[in-house]
């Protein structure tokens, strides 16, 4: 345990060595809560809309929520890993005592550690200058089934990202690709992290709720927002909580294959 | 234990896909790739004692690296025994993986943006080296390698040198019972080739370790191994004493003479070949079957005011032996 939280500590210190980096990765960050902020407002321009179950103060939460959880569930490290597979770096961990998954599964929780603290701050900045009116979850019952589900969600969009990471172990050139298709369009699409998932036609959510996309983002909001009834939420849990042990025993079995791959063309 | 490395009729084939040239080229190589076994090490055996210190010399691609890395667990054997303190590297045994490291001189392990010193700390959490031993030889290697100085400069602004005496140091920690070294002096000065070469003679005497170096510099094979393995095209051509390598390869001996007028250099060429003639020094390579009696004839024909024979120098031995230029047989 130990052994993590010395890769914790590195981790965060380079985090610090890429300042310009980071910092236009937070900048990104701001403008596309603007830009869906003001989307928004300028839908529910009437305090009295409401427009698929959500009014102005609900929406907006969602808004300042997907922030959040952008900073939770979406930040993340592990997109190095097709880089290190591809050069051969990867070589430097196999001669170490070392769980590679663990290792890069430490320095994701580092990396969503400061994103969570600087996106905390521009929050509150944000909220000064933009006074949105917050919907405030008080149920703790609740706000604990959101906490449970954002870990599942944490642990999933992991399972996902190494999934598509261990594709360069056969493809070396292919890394990029699968990278840009699952996480760009899919997880920014069909996660709900640009706009809730139960605007779109009913056929098309049935299908999306049956892929781990939603539970990402959408689904821990939609807990936090009191929006389901508890048998939806148990139910959901379940389903997320199925692709998240999914995902664990996928990569493990891949990760098995794949070093036994990298060995044979003897990089 | 009496062997720490057994190595027994180990063979490693690659699958490798020919790529053509051209578009056209790609484009078939993408519809049917053609496959290509590249047999890399074919039957190899040999074993090492605890604290032996062993050259592994060949020309590129000879098998060395592949031989290191399948040692280390980085590469599953296609078939043969191996073993490592006990272990099978393949199962990259924690307990096994604490008491060896593998240095490449074209890998780093050591974090690019950050100072050196984060690497060693990490590397103590991820070997669970106790703090108290971690400075004792943190503090050792420092001194013995001297770069107290480089230890909090960003690894991004070090010189090739610096960087690598602090690799080695990253490399050995955790105090390994087994080191690998792959061309540890590669791209380094004279200088800091020898302080290297210096370091690792110490490591192996000082720490009892069993090291396997395989280097295409002669000075680190000369100075550090009395026993070397000789390979190449995936075969052991040779292994023994180095002095013994020698004795059995050097075919020549050679002849100093210094001349006390200047004479008729041609007449020189018939007694051996020529090497060198820098009046009043000259340098004749001659059989060593002949030797004494070329010597003879140098002194009953020249104005020879000093002569001496002596033995080939390793280096070129060494060099003959990868040019092919002497034939080894194969191992008895």
């Amino acid at each position: 345990m130990k052994k993590y939280l010395s890769i914790f500590k590195i981790s965060f210190a380079q985090e610090f060595a890429y300042r310009v980096n980071f910092i236009m990765w937070r900048v990104r960050n701001v403008l596309q809560i603007l830009l869906v902020f003001f989307l928004w407002s300028a839908v529910f321009t009437n305090p009295q809309t409401e427009l698929f179950g959500y009014n102005r103060d609900k929406i907006l939460t969602y808004v300042f929520g997907i922030f959040i959880l952008r900073a939770l569930v979406l930040s993340s490290r592990a997109v190095d890993i097709a880089g290190e597979i591809a050069r051969g770096e990867l070589t430097n961990y196999l001669l170490k005592p070392i769980n590679y998954i663990k290792y890069w599964f430490t320095r994701d929780i580092s990396s969503k550690a400061l994103n969570l603290s600087f996106a905390t701050v521009e929050i509150v900045i944000l909220y000064f200058f933009l006074r949105p009116t917050f919907f405030i979850q008080t149920d703790p019952l609740q706000i604990f089934l959101f906490l449970v589900a954002v870990v599942f969600a944490v642990v999933m969009f992991f399972g996902l990202l190494v999934l598509v990471n261990f594709v360069t172990f056969w493809l070396p050139e292919g890394g990029w690709a699968s990278q840009f298709l699952i996480i760009v369009i899919f997880t920014e699409f069909l996660s709900g992290a640009v706009f809730p998932i139960d605007i779109l036609p009913e056929a098309i959510q049935n299908v999306l709720y049956a892929l781990p996309f939603p539970y990402l983002m959408f689904f821990p909001l939609q807990v936090y927002l009191g929006k389901l009834s508890m048998t939806a939420t148990l139910q959901s849990l379940l389903i997320s909580g199925i692709w998240m042990m999914f995902m664990i025993v996928v990569i493990n079995q891949v990760w098995a294959r794949g070093i036994k791959k990298y060995s044979a063309v003897g990089r | 234990m009496d062997k720490a490395i057994i190595v027994d009729h180990l063979i490693k084939n690659f699958e490798v896909t020919e790529k053509k040239q051209g578009v056209a080229g790609a484009f078939s190589s993408l519809i049917s790739p053609k496959k290509k076994t590249v047999r890399a090490l074919r039957e190899i055996s040999f074993s090492i004692k605890p604290g032996e210190l062993v050259g592994f010399i060949g020309p590129n691609g000879a098998g060395k690296t592949t031989t290191l890395k399948v040692l280390s667990g980085l590469l599953y054997p296609t078939s043969g025994f191996t073993q490592v303190l006990g272990f099978d590297p393949w199962d990259r045994n924690p307990k096994f993986l604490k008491e060896i490291s593998l240095v490449m001189g074209q890998k780093n392990q050591l974090w690019w943006d950050l100072p050196a010193i984060e690497t060693f700390e990490l590397n103590r959490a991820i070997y669970e080296i106790p703090e108290r031993i971690y400075k004792e030889s943190l503090n050792e290697l420092v001194d013995m390698l001297d770069v107290k100085k480089f230890l909090n400069i960003q690894v991004r602004r070090l010189s090739l040198g610096q960087r690598m005496r602090l690799e080695l140091i990253a490399a050995l920690l955790h105090k390994p019972k087994v080191l690998f070294l792959d061309e540890p002096t590669i791209g380094l000065d004279v200088v800091a080739q020898a302080k290297m070469r210096d370091f690792i003679y110490d490591y192996n005497k000082r720490c009892k370790a069993t090291i396997l170096l395989t280097s295409h510099n002669m000075d680190d094979v000369v100075n550090l191994a009395k026993r070397v393995i000789v390979i190449d095209k995936g075969k052991i051509l040779f292994d023994g004493e180095l002095r013994e390598l020698v004795s059995r390869y050097a075919k020549d001996k050679i002849i100093k003479i210094y001349l006390s007028k200047e004479s008729d250099i041609k007449q020189l060429e018939k007694i051996g070949k020529v090497k060198k003639i820098d009046f009043p020094q000259a340098v004749l390579v001659v059989p060593r079957a002949t030797a004494a009696a070329a010597a003879a004839e140098l002194l009953h024909h020249f104005p020879v005011a000093d002569l001496t024979i002596e033995e080939e120098p390793v280096e070129e031995i060494i060099r003959k032996v990868f040019s092919g230029e002497v034939k080894i047989s194969e191992k008895q």
